[in-house]
């Protein structure tokens, strides 16, 4: 009962503490709900869009002379397979047809046997691009090789056995070959089989008449149930139980490809990536709603106090006074609770077109109850928790002080805590990037996913560090700077300034506290631009490498195009440069890899090099060294650790000799670490000086020519050059990459995320700002209206509101920019494994910022502008109702 | 503005708060002057309207009805830091000012440099004997000393007319006894003239007028009150 009549009482006359207090659980719970909802939605995502890359879940090679039938109906019989067809493999010397009147040969190949029924069962496997699918058909690059298309007759040599003469029904492409090609069985991290250069389909009765006498091979490709848990972890761990259940039944006569398990693989480790991204991004949002709430629960903390003096002297026990405080947080939690979820499903529904996020309804469910509950908390630990402490720990005396002597320093200020956090993090952060650092270690095919979870205390303590520490010197500066406030005051108080610093002075815990929210929330949103900013900068700079240039022409592997070729793509209108770029197979040691021959002087600018690519000097440095020392070669980091080299060592190369075919050794000294370069595949490569590996081998062969664009879009260029080259190259452009790139696992998931993410951290720096600074204000509307009732004009009530507000809003947003600066910086590194390329450097949101900085104080303004209008009352009538 | 023009006047000042059924008449329109060295105990009981009365002299508050004006003072803008010096029923010290910085107050605010106005607030609380409060917190004195700084607070800038409202309801008789004997003496240094709202007899007995207030009447007296305590103070 007095509970209600207390509440009635707050209700009605100290409506604005229970909003703002409503309002900062509102957004910890929106924010709360909406990424945890977000993030049942991404597992689920992920785990669908990686089934549905995968045409052929398994491919079941059978061994020890299994047959063909009694390996399908095996398989077939397995539970959860849904779909399974026998496919042929052999082996042949090469393939030929005589087209033009010339006679075209090409090296060795595969020749494919299949079933009938397969294009259909799994689609995505074989793509029809000319003629029928199902009869003859010739790969894409075979049919290039041969000069062949639908109706040409091609010889195939078997690798045993007579030619055998074939009419072409179809030319196809293998989107899938490396997997479809793959070494059945390979150990856990083998070096992946590149997928033959030729390749030919029949007719499985066909195959069986061409492969007659030569070793064939059989796999069965399998469909497999996709009923499987939503994450990709468990999605994973199911299908590789699926997957061993199924090896352990055929005994040794039959190994799984498990192509869906490697899937799930990779898009656990996204997955992973995912989670963590919400720790780092999410739950910061949240502790700093907490924080928000927290300050603006605290803005009425004096009054709140003296309230319960007055209750104490009437009797109240400390159970009676925190069963009031409870009363207080039911009311402002469950507003908050309310208002935030309704604003989650707003943000979901406005967003991403579905309240849910996309999440199921029972995910949706739970993250909404864990948001309330985290809100209940949230208003708990606001209010109920300092009325419990006061009650407990103050006298009626000391509950009726507003100000307060302070003669200690907080205890962790006493004991430095915030030096020591800041110290730790600095420690952890320096072994943790010292060498080798992968936040996420995903093995392939080991069931066990392991996080880092020691780098990331970094950020934790780093957050923890610079919180306390601009608390301390806003503290600081209030205590002992009262002469150089004074004076940087004086432009905004006049003669008041002595005043104005004194009150400032006295009342630092508020104000010192202010000033780190706002550092706090700026530092959160700005660090979370600027990560934003950097991975669409690096998802850039990735379809940059991975296309090489703006537009990228790909010779076939047979074509001889030298240097020379680029003159006539030189000519196309748009273009602005041709860079040759030579692309070899070299063998270090046993390893194959693969080697790019550049022109040291032109490459730089033609590559757009960057220094992050490369360790041992910068990309100019070692582009230089390659020019004054041709036989130089950088190689991977990889290969440096696996073979122990010493920059100057000798490198001994085998590379295939252009006239002879055959590989010769060819002696290289290891200049320097390439870690990316355009074109190169992510793993060990190698990059030499294109005339020195044409002298070496005999060849000037280029692989692919470079093109920058000027005053045309890529997209545009790119069809030009189509026109040029035909069908003799394979033609590509940056945008088209950049689309793909941009439809990746994670580069979906992260632009979700941070959109959700960017926009709280507006939300809570406007609130931190502006809505802590007017309670503030408002809860001391009785001292501006004692001052004003002295005779203080508008203008110099003004002064208090203006110097308070440009202290904790100047000072907060400098002391923000400097932690941002410093923690962006480390969440891209401890990130590092979000990033492909590792960048440069951080990118720098402008807009962003600017409209974070505008937001901010504008909300300043308004709050106080808002406490100045309010004074304008004659001060006696403001004294009567306070 | 000339001499002999009352300090101020009331012309039918009436105030009323609230509208409709539930509006409360706090003063009845009334008419009054307050002139120099007028020595006005307001008397009357708790509610009788007194401190509105303080109110609208002081120019804290507007008539709802009738006008007060300051002819010898100016417009209501000009009353406040300077001519007007105003002791309040309640606590009025700003809490994160130390009691120097509370009473040098109004005339920093009056556009006095820092160091003259600390020198004049420390002048006016060794006037009451509270030196050795000038450091401390509002909240680490006692109501009383806070009412005699409230006083304090009002002496400086020696103003014309010092409205002091119950300036001694926290006090003990001797303290009281001080206090007023210090506002008079003030009061007869500068000129000013002296109008204190007060339940206490004895306090209201050391004036010389006696403005009674019931139910939000006022009743000034006879005029020849003013003129007596014009002869009295000379």
């Amino acid at each position: 009962m007095v509970t209600l009549t207390w509440l009635r009482g707050l209700v009605a006359h100290r409506r604005a503490r229970i909003l703002g207090t409503a309002l900062g659980v509102a957004v910890g719970v929106a924010l709360l709900a909406s990424i945890g909802s977000f993030l049942s939605a991404t597992n689920a995502k992920m785990t669908q869009r990686a089934i549905q890359r995968v045409p052929v879940d398994w491919q079941v090679e059978g061994r020890n002379g299994v047959s063909a039938a009694r390996l399908l109906a095996q398989v077939r019989h397995q539970p959860g397979v849904e779909r399974a067809l026998p496919v042929s493999f052999a082996g042949a010397s090469g393939f030929s047809a005589r087209t033009g009147g010339s006679t075209q040969t090409t090296g060795a190949g595969r020749i494919l046997g299949m079933p009938r029924g397969y294009a259909k069962a799994f689609p995505g496997e074989v793509r029809t691009l000319a003629g029928r699918g199902d009869g003859v058909a010739l790969a894409q690059q075979t049919a290039a090789n041969l000069h062949a298309r639908p109706g040409s007759l091609v010889t195939l040599r078997p690798a045993h056995g007579r030619p055998v003469t074939v009419r072409v029904a179809g030319v196809v492409d293998l989107p899938e070959a490396d997997s479809l090609f793959q070494q059945v069985g390979a150990p856990p991290g083998a070096q992946p089989q590149a997928p033959p250069d030729n390749v030919v389909l029949l007719p499985q009765r066909l195959f069986d008449r061409a492969a007659k006498g030569s070793p064939v091979t059989t796999q069965v490709h399998a469909a497999v149930s996709h009923a499987l848990p939503a994450s990709p972890s468990g999605a994973f761990d199911a299908i590789e139980g699926r997957a061993r259940n199924l090896e352990t039944r055929l005994a040794g006569s039959g190994l799984v490809g498990d192509n869906l398990g490697a899937t799930l693989d990779k898009a656990r480790e996204d997955a992973l990536y995912a989670q963590i991204l919400f720790l780092f991004l999410g739950v910061p949002g949240a502790v700093l709603a907490a924080l928000v709430t927290a300050t603006i629960a605290s803005a009425g903390a004096a009054r709140r106090r003296r309230d319960a003096a007055l209750l104490r002297t009437r009797g109240a026990s400390t159970r009676r006074l925190v069963g009031l405080a409870l009363g207080e947080t039911a009311a402002a939690g469950a507003l908050g609770v309310a208002a935030g979820l309704a604003g989650a499903l707003a943000i979901g529904a406005a967003a991403f077109h579905e309240a849910s996020f996309g999440a199921s309804t029972l995910a949706a469910v739970l993250w909404a109850t864990g948001a309330a509950l985290a809100g209940l908390l949230i208003a708990a630990a606001a209010i109920t928790v300092p009325a419990w402490r006061d009650a407990r720990s103050l006298t009626v005396a000391g509950q009726r002080r507003e100000i307060g002597r302070r003669d200690r320093a907080p205890w962790w200020a006493r004991y430095g805590v915030d030096f020591l956090c800041l110290a730790g993090s600095g420690l952890v952060y320096w072994q943790a990037s010292r060498n080798g650092y992968k936040l996420v270690l995903a093995p392939e095919g080991v069931p066990q996913v392991s996080v880092n979870w020691y780098a990331l205390l970094a950020p934790v303590l780093a957050w923890i560090g610079a919180g306390l520490l601009i608390y301390r010197i806003a503290d600081l500066v209030l205590a002992r700077g009262r002469a150089p406030l004074t004076r940087t005051l004086r432009p905004l108080a006049g003669e008041l300034s002595p005043t104005v610093a004194a009150t400032m002075g006295r009342q630092r815990p508020l104000l010192a506290r202010s000033l780190a929210l706002v550092a706090l929330t700026a530092a959160f949103a700005a660090s979370t631009a600027v990560f934003n900013s950097t991975y669409q900068q690096q998802a850039a700079v990735d379809a940059l490498l991975t296309n090489g240039a703006d537009v990228s022409v790909l010779e076939s592997p047979g074509a001889q195009v030298g240097p020379q070729g680029a003159a006539r793509l030189a000519r196309v209108p748009g273009v602005k440069s041709v860079e040759p770029l030579q692309h070899r197979f070299a063998y270090v040691g046993a390893d194959l890899q693969d080697l790019y021959g550049v022109r040291p002087p032109s490459i730089g600018s033609a590559g757009r090099l960057q220094d992050a690519w490369f360790a041992g000097g910068t990309a100019r440095q070692l582009m230089r060294q390659l020019a004054t020392r041709p036989d130089s070669v950088l190689v991977s980091a990889e290969t440096v650790h696996d073979f122990q080299l010493n920059p100057g060592d000798l490198i001994r190369l085998r590379l295939q000799d252009g006239r002879t075919k055959r590989y010769r050794t060819v002696p290289f000294h290891y200049a320097g670490v390439a870690n990316e370069f355009p074109t190169a595949p992510t793993d060990s490569f190698l990059v030499a000086n294109a005339a020195y590996v044409a002298k070496a081998t005999g060849s000037d062969a280029v692989g692919t020519f470079l093109v920058q664009t000027h005053g045309a879009s890529p997209g545009t260029v790119a069809q030009r050059v189509r026109k040029v080259v035909g069908t003799g190259a394979q033609v590509t452009d940056v945008d088209h990459q950049r689309r793909i790139v941009g439809s990746n696992l994670t580069a979906v998931e992260l632009s979700g995320l941070t959109k959700v993410e960017l926009a709280f951290a507006l939300v809570l720096a406007a609130a931190s700002a502006g809505l802590a600074l007017a309670l503030g204000l408002h809860e001391r509307r009785r001292t501006f209206a004692i001052a004003g009732a002295l005779g203080a004009r508008t203008r110099q009530l003004g002064a208090f509101v203006w110097c308070e507000s440009a202290f904790v809003t100047a000072g907060g947003l400098l002391l923000g920019a400097l932690s941002a600066a410093a923690l962006s910086e480390m969440l891209v590194k401890v990130l590092t494994g979000v990033f492909d390329p590792p960048p440069d450097s951080v990118a720098v949101p402008g807009a962003y910022l600017a409209a974070l900085l505008a937001l901010t104080l504008a909300s300043v303004v308004i709050a106080g502008a808002t406490t100045l209008r309010a004074l304008r009352r004659p001060a006696i009538e403001e004294l009567r109702d306070l | 503005m000339s001499a002999g023009d009352p300090l101020v006047r009331c012309l039918g000042a009436g105030r009323t708060y609230g509208a409709g059924p539930t509006a409360t008449v706090a003063l009845q329109p009334t008419d009054c002057e307050v002139h120099d060295c007028a020595r006005i105990a307001v008397v009357g009981p708790s509610g009788s309207g007194k401190s509105t009365l303080l109110h609208l002299l002081g120019g804290l508050d507007d008539p709802s009805v009738g006008t007060v004006q300051w002819p010898a003072i100016g417009p209501r803008s000009a009353l406040r830091p300077g001519p007007v010096g105003m002791v309040f029923q309640g606590p009025s010290l700003l809490p994160p000012l130390t009691v120097l910085e509370n009473v040098a107050l109004p005339a920093v605010l009056a556009g006095t440099p820092d160091r003259e106005a600390r020198d004049e607030a420390r002048l006016a609380l060794e006037t009451l004997g509270l030196s050795e409060l000038a450091d401390k917190l509002p909240e680490e004195i006692s109501g009383g000393q806070a009412q005699r700084v409230a006083v304090a607070r009002a002496l400086v800038g020696e103003p014309r007319l010092l409205l002091a409202d119950e300036p001694t309801g926290q006090l003990d008789h001797a303290s009281a006894t001080v206090l007023i004997a210090t506002l008079l003496a003030t009061a007869a240094r500068t000129g000013a003239a002296l109008v204190v709202a007060t339940h206490d007899p004895a306090v209201a007995g050391q004036l010389h007028e006696r403005w009674e207030v019931h139910s939000g009447r006022l009743d000034t007296g006879a005029t020849a009150a003013a003129e007596e305590a014009s002869a009295w103070s000379r």
